[in-house]
């Protein structure tokens, strides 16, 4: 077994929590998004944050703009552009991979935390179908055609969706293989697009071959890239799901699946090996929220420990997502998050 | 089956040919282009709203729904136009600063829309004063504020600050999206909170016929 993945089951069996936390902890920084393109600057909050929350877990940041600004940067798009830009015709394949200077600074700060004994050093990308989300302008209606049979050759916009990803699918593996390389021995791949409102529940009853072709087939091409840079898979979905979905997920193999507050995880747990570690999912987009106290995040986490637990799943405690810092609000997340970190 | 009932149901389907066909149809049949968005297009839409409402019908196909629904309006809008009909109420709606979320923001825009109320889409990452400017320029009696992620709620209290600091007291604001909660429209001065793009349709005729 891969130590990695040896050394997750283990904090699972001893019933280790972990946020994904390093938002907050950045941005308690005088300068924040200078320090995301510092390597050694972010490597150095990467260890403050693992330490802040007591884990071996060096989480990187949850940036899921990176890979389509390289992308775009990479086919001379114009800087002022790329936030809302999107393709109308499928983009050309992009076969060497230009890291950009957050990417560069991203494993460099690998690097950084490889160098801390007892630390695990994390990667982070999207996810193929997910980078497809944000490079088409309205991708919920032809990936809906394309489940009803249609083809790139059959509509245009079926077209660009195809060609997105596979084009999205190459940038990544290139981009996980580089931070496996700078010394991450897991990476962290986000999929939330991979949803119930990209794909609906009525087409996946009749079947997933478009949720196969668009989701899966990536993602096994990337679990395969990983496995041969010698690095795990930690697979990330906190979008609504539907329970074929989840189960396609706990074929990946992954050393650790991160879902939504919308699952029940101890439901979940059936369907996934025992080799693979859940970890979740406590509703950190609503820590935001007056009403959701440190007492209530406590009792919420008391009792998800006690139901995985009971479901004798390994699991490591966590939030749902990335818990992204809001200013004015920054003192109030950090004490919900340290609450389900001290939580029985 | 009446072909506005046809065409009712071919907009519910998503099936745009068939709703274009039976649109045009309509038209030369001698039927008014409002009666046909009033009688058609509007009872389509509202049916699978309803359907996505109970969680029987999901947002892809609400969106191709729509899609057969603006292939109608592009043969309809011009006859309207022509003969001066314009939506009995207005809205403008967009994402706040700083978020470039758009999902939840285009559903909500595609059912108003499909209650027949202008819809005035200012897009994504709306600063303040573009939607004070829009409201003012297009007599708007409403807008909608969209925010997927935490970071960018506050953008909705400065958006309502703005609005009402503007002397637009009357316009009536509603917000939504994943962080979103009832308790905090109110917290922040807005005037309803939408749960889902069909209870937008709701909130919104509830707000303006009160």
């Amino acid at each position: 077994m891969n130590p990695t993945r040896q050394r997750l089951l283990e904090l699972a069996a001893r019933g280790h929590r972990a946020p994904i936390g390093t938002h907050l902890v950045l941005h308690q920084h005088a300068h924040p998004h200078a320090m995301q393109l510092d390597g050694a600057k972010l490597g150095g909050v990467l260890i403050e944050a693992a330490a802040r929350y007591e884990t071996p877990l060096a989480m990187p940041l949850m940036d899921l703009a990176i890979e389509k600004d390289c992308l775009l940067h990479a086919l001379g798009v114009p800087e002022p552009e790329i936030e809302s830009y999107h393709f109308t015709e499928p983009p050309p394949l992009v076969d060497d991979l230009v890291a950009t200077p957050k990417m560069k600074a991203a494993c460099d700060a690998i690097r950084v935390v490889a160098e801390q004994p007892g630390l695990v050093p994390m990667g982070m990308s999207i996810g193929p179908f997910s980078l497809m989300t944000k490079l088409v302008s309205d991708p919920i209606t032809p990936v809906f055609l394309a489940g009803t049979g249609l083809t790139g050759k059959d509509d245009p916009e079926v077209a660009v969706v195809e060609r997105a990803i596979e084009t999205g699918t190459r940038l990544i593996l290139d981009y996980v293989e580089m931070q496996a390389n700078a010394g991450a021995r897991a990476i962290i791949v986000c999929e939330p697009a991979a949803n119930l409102v990209y794909f609906s529940p009525n087409q996946l009853a009749e079947s997933y071959d478009v949720f196969d072709r668009f989701v899966m087939a990536p993602m096994r091409r990337i679990k395969r890239r990983l496995e041969s840079a010698g690095a795990e898979l930690i697979f990330h979905d906190c979008g609504e799901l539907t329970p074929g979905m989840v189960a396609r997920f706990a074929t990946l193999d992954a050393a650790m699946v991160s879902l939504g507050s919308s699952r029940l995880l101890w439901e979940d747990a059936a369907c996934f090996p025992k080799t693979t570690v859940l970890y979740g999912n406590l509703p950190t987009k609503k820590f935001i929220s007056p009403q959701l106290t440190p007492q209530v995040v406590h009792a919420m986490a008391a009792d998800l420990a006690g139901r995985m637990r009971a479901s004798q799943h390994p699991f490591i405690l966590g939030s749902e997502c990335d818990v992204l810092s809001v200013p004015g609000q920054e003192d109030a997340l950090m004490s919900k998050v340290l609450s389900f970190l001290r939580s029985p | 089956m009446s072909e506005m009932n046809a065409l009712s149901a071919a907009v519910e389907k998503g099936k745009r040919n068939d709703a274009k066909l039976l649109t045009q149809q309509l038209l030369d049949a001698g039927h008014k282009p409002l009666d046909i968005v009033e009688q058609g297009l509007v009872p389509g839409m509202s049916a699978i709203g309803e359907k996505f409402k109970n969680n029987e019908v999901f947002v892809p196909e609400m969106l191709i729904a729509a899609r057969a629904m603006k292939e109608c309006m592009i043969l309809l809008e011009p006859l309207l136009a022509k003969a001066g009909i314009k939506p009995k109420y207005t809205a403008v709606i967009g994402t706040v600063q700083g978020d470039l979320h758009d999902i939840g923001k285009n559903l909500v825009a595609m059912m108003w829309k499909g209650a027949n109320i202008g819809v005035i889409d200012l897009g994504t990452n709306v600063p303040p004063e573009k939607f004070v400017e829009a409201i003012k320029a297009h007599n708007a009696q409403a807008v909608g504020l969209s925010a997927l992620l935490t970071t960018t709620m506050p953008a909705m209290k400065t958006t309502v600050d703005a609005i009402r600091a503007a002397g637009l007291t009357s316009t009536k604001i509603l917000i939504g999206g994943a962080p979103v909660t009832a308790e905090y429209a109110k917290e922040i001065g807005a005037d309803a909170y939408g749960t889902d793009a069909a209870s937008a349709v709701d909130s919104l005729l509830a707000l303006l016929e009160a």
